[in-house]
């Protein structure tokens, strides 16, 4: 850390953390539709990264992103995500910190690229799906979803998924950081606000 | 949404200190997520689905724990009787749509009353008994502070782009993601701004210890639900 954080900067994180977290949520609520589900990790970032844009623009400090990171972990820890979320959020913070510092917290190009980084988080919700976690996983909601539920979830992600997924993030993020640049060039530089 | 000093005016019956309503937070979310719906984890579902009810009701929520109730029990029996009787497509939407209410609903109402209850100072209070950094904490209490706010503000800005006969959710998917999100944004700019201000002016970032004069302890009810939710949790744990 080279400058110490000021209170204004804090507030900035949480005020932005929230307006982000609220984002996601919403456009996660189209995933009760049965065939978006699998598109989340494509939709989600994609319009999530618009505010994240104009959050970036303001970030001034090293650290920031990771406190989000921080905090969208644990907002998702304790509505009930298990704990690998938080290792990805925080981690997805930390890379994206990197890249916003090449960048010198200024080049649009490094802004772009880190939206698409921090959108990595979102694996960590789809991670119990996946590897180690699979048969632990759906062995617990047998009982609760009943065996056709779970056969149907089983058919629909196998392994190769978890990496198709990764891919949709990225594209998701770096899509979107395009268009809230292009946002942010319409409607936020004239009145001078980032 | 009222922010007071302490938020015992509203004459709650149920006192609760902020580090129990987390902990308490928590383990709903966990259990009733994780844990079967059968035998002694059954019976953990249960208390854990009653637990946010008692709260509620105890804030005087009448109108939150009714819907509560109506949409956890209209979810228990679709999932019970309704949903094992369907098969193929139909049957994966409704398991889907159960499941997601039977399990997370009682964690969401859990945090609303948290929320509801907790005002900024006290929740700041007890972050710093737990020893919890300045720079997670107030990011934290500012974050939840905000969502209400946020809700808010997308009410009149979907308000007034509805008088313009803008941009429906539906037809024109684009356009009302930006007549939504780009006023959304105006005004989180704006009020990160306005909250810097109010800050400097109450002297946070003295970097004088903060002083307050709610009171927050663990009372005897708290100790009650810290050791409640810890033998729920080896019971979980264990079964």
């Amino acid at each position: 850390m080279e400058k110490k954080f000021e209170i204004k900067d804090l507030i900035t994180v949480g005020v932005f953390s929230a307006l982000y977290s609220i984002v996601m949520f919403a456009v996660a609520c189209l995933g009760f539709i049965p065939i978006l589900m699998v598109f989340m990790p494509l939709l989600c970032p994609l319009v999530a990264a618009i505010p994240l844009m104009l959050y970036f623009s303001k970030i001034k400090h090293f650290g920031m992103i990771t406190i989000t990171g921080t905090l969208i972990g644990i907002l998702m820890f304790i509505i009930g995500h298990p704990y690998p979320i938080l290792i990805f959020c925080i981690g997805a913070g930390l890379l994206t910190e990197v890249v916003l510092k090449m960048g010198n917290y200024q080049s649009i190009k490094h802004c772009v690229a880190a939206s698409a980084v921090f959108s990595l988080w979102f694996l960590g919700m789809v991670i119990a799906f996946f590897f180690s976690f699979r048969d632990a996983y759906f062995a617990s909601i047998l009982d609760g979803y009943g065996q056709e539920y779970v056969d149907a979830m089983k058919s629909y992600t196998p392994t190769w998924v978890f990496f198709a997924m990764i891919i949709m993030c990225l594209v998701g993020g770096t899509v979107g950081g395009l268009l809230g640049a292009k946002v942010l060039k319409k409607h936020f530089r004239k009145a001078g606000m980032a | 949404m009222e922010i007071g000093v302490c938020s015992n005016k509203n004459g709650a019956f149920i006192k609760l200190d902020p580090r129990s309503k987390l902990l308490l937070l928590i383990t709903i979310s966990i259990i009733m997520i994780g844990a079967r719906t059968v035998e002694v984890e059954g019976v953990l579902r249960l208390i854990c689905a009653a637990i946010p009810l008692v709260l509620l009701l105890s804030i005087r929520e009448y109108k939150a724990s009714f819907i509560y109730l109506l949409l956890l029990g209209s979810a228990l029996i679709c999932e019970k009787h309704i949903a094992p009787y369907t098969h193929g497509i139909c049957n994966i939407v409704l398991m889907m749509i159960c499941g997601l209410i039977t399990r997370f609903v009682a964690g969401y109402m859990m945090g609303w009353y948290t929320v509801k209850s907790t005002s900024v100072s006290e929740f700041i209070t007890a972050m710093e008994r737990m020893h919890c950094p300045s720079f997670i904490s107030i990011p934290m209490s500012v974050m939840f502070r905000y969502f209400p706010t946020l809700s808010e503000e997308y009410k009149s800005i979907n308000d007034a782009k509805r008088m313009r006969e803008l941009g429906h959710p539906f037809s024109q998917p684009l356009t009302y993601i930006e007549y939504i999100l780009v006023p959304l944004m105006m005004s989180t700019v704006r009020i990160a701004d306005e909250l810097s201000a109010a800050s400097l002016s109450k002297g946070l970032s003295a970097g004088e210890k903060r002083t307050h004069i709610c009171e927050v302890s663990i009372r005897p009810l708290d100790v009650f639900a810290i050791t409640g939710t810890m033998v729920m949790f080896v019971l979980f744990l264990v079964y």
